[in-house]
């Protein structure tokens, strides 16, 4: 019962930020929004900025306040921000020749365990027949 | 056929496992290599903690120096504090220190009762240098070589052991 009220409870911290931030225009506001949900607290490492209260989080989160307001792209934010912390600091991994297997392996799990599927219900059915 | 299927599969399951048990017990998601590894220090310019002059990233050339990012609120700050006052007095490499979001007068206070390792600190008081360098909890230690580029990031205290294996070899190879 906690566990659902808790899972309910992370569901309505996007706007955690204790600072109330002032955007010029809405578009602005949901960039802010989406990047601090996607950009990882390198502290509290399971957290996204917009739900870790740590220092660091707060202070990058103010860095990225800046920069939207500054009228730059999510990929020059993402840019400014993986050049100092590496790509770890994306929760979302880029999709690159490193990371190929990363994105691919539950494609080709999920076909691995079809093919075997597929070969055990071929030989039940033979069985049957 | 089949039992060529078989041992594939269990080579392929046994090395996922391996993996697993690796990551789950070897390897620190907290230690983060440095982004910036053999690339050139982001510059800054921050006046020192006494405040009679400034520390910029362009006074790193000539040899191999340690830059430690530190503070007074930091625990494990305190604990590496005896061994950078070895690594100064007994190997004579120079340590520069930036004061990462903290008071500088609490600084000079602390080191003057504890002792001084450094050559000069930089007064980061709002983080800012920090940021560009990647910094994610104090104390970390970078190793600048010659070129003024980053060969090196240790995070966490320094102690004997790290020292002697990991940055004194890292050092004399880059000297």
């Amino acid at each position: 019962m906690a566990l659902i009220m808790g899972m309910a409870l992370a569901a309505y911290t996007t706007s955690h930020a204790q600072i109330a931030y002032h955007f010029r225009a809405e578009p602005q506001e949901q960039q802010f929004n989406r990047l601090i949900n996607e950009i990882r607290c390198l502290v509290c490492q399971n957290q996204s900025l917009a739900e870790s209260s740590a220092p660091l989080a707060h202070d990058l989160r103010q860095k990225i306040y800046l920069q939207v307001q500054a009228r730059k792209t999510d990929a020059e934010i993402k840019d400014y921000l993986v050049k100092r912390y590496g790509e770890f600091i994306l929760l979302r991994p880029l999709v690159n020749k490193t990371n190929f297997l990363l994105w691919s392996f539950p494609f080709l799990g999920l076909f691995f365990i079809f093919i075997i599927f597929y070969k055990i219900i071929k030989r039940n059915f033979k069985v049957i027949s | 056929m089949k039992s060529i299927i078989k041992m594939t599969s269990f080579f392929v399951l046994f090395a996922l496992m391996a993996l697993l048990w690796r990551q789950l017990f070897y390897s620190n998601p907290h230690e983060l290599p440095s982004a910036l590894i053999n690339e050139s220090m982001p510059s800054f310019t921050l006046n020192t903690i006494n405040n009679y002059t400034q520390l910029k990233d362009t006074e790193f050339t000539g040899k191999v120096r340690l830059l430690n990012f530190w503070a007074t609120w930091c625990s494990a700050c305190s604990i590496e504090h005896a061994m950078l006052m070895k690594i100064k007095t007994q190997y004579h490499i120079p340590i520069y220190g930036i004061l990462y979001k903290d008071e500088k007068d609490e600084a000079l206070t602390w080191l003057s009762q504890h002792g001084d390792p450094y050559v000069k600190v930089g007064d980061d008081k709002n983080g800012d240098v920090g940021i560009d360098f990647g910094v994610y909890g104090t104390p970390e230690t970078y190793v600048i070589n010659e070129q003024g580029k980053i060969i090196y990031r240790h995070i966490g205290a320094i102690d004997e052991a790290t020292w002697k294996n990991i940055l004194l070899p890292i050092i004399k190879k880059n000297s």
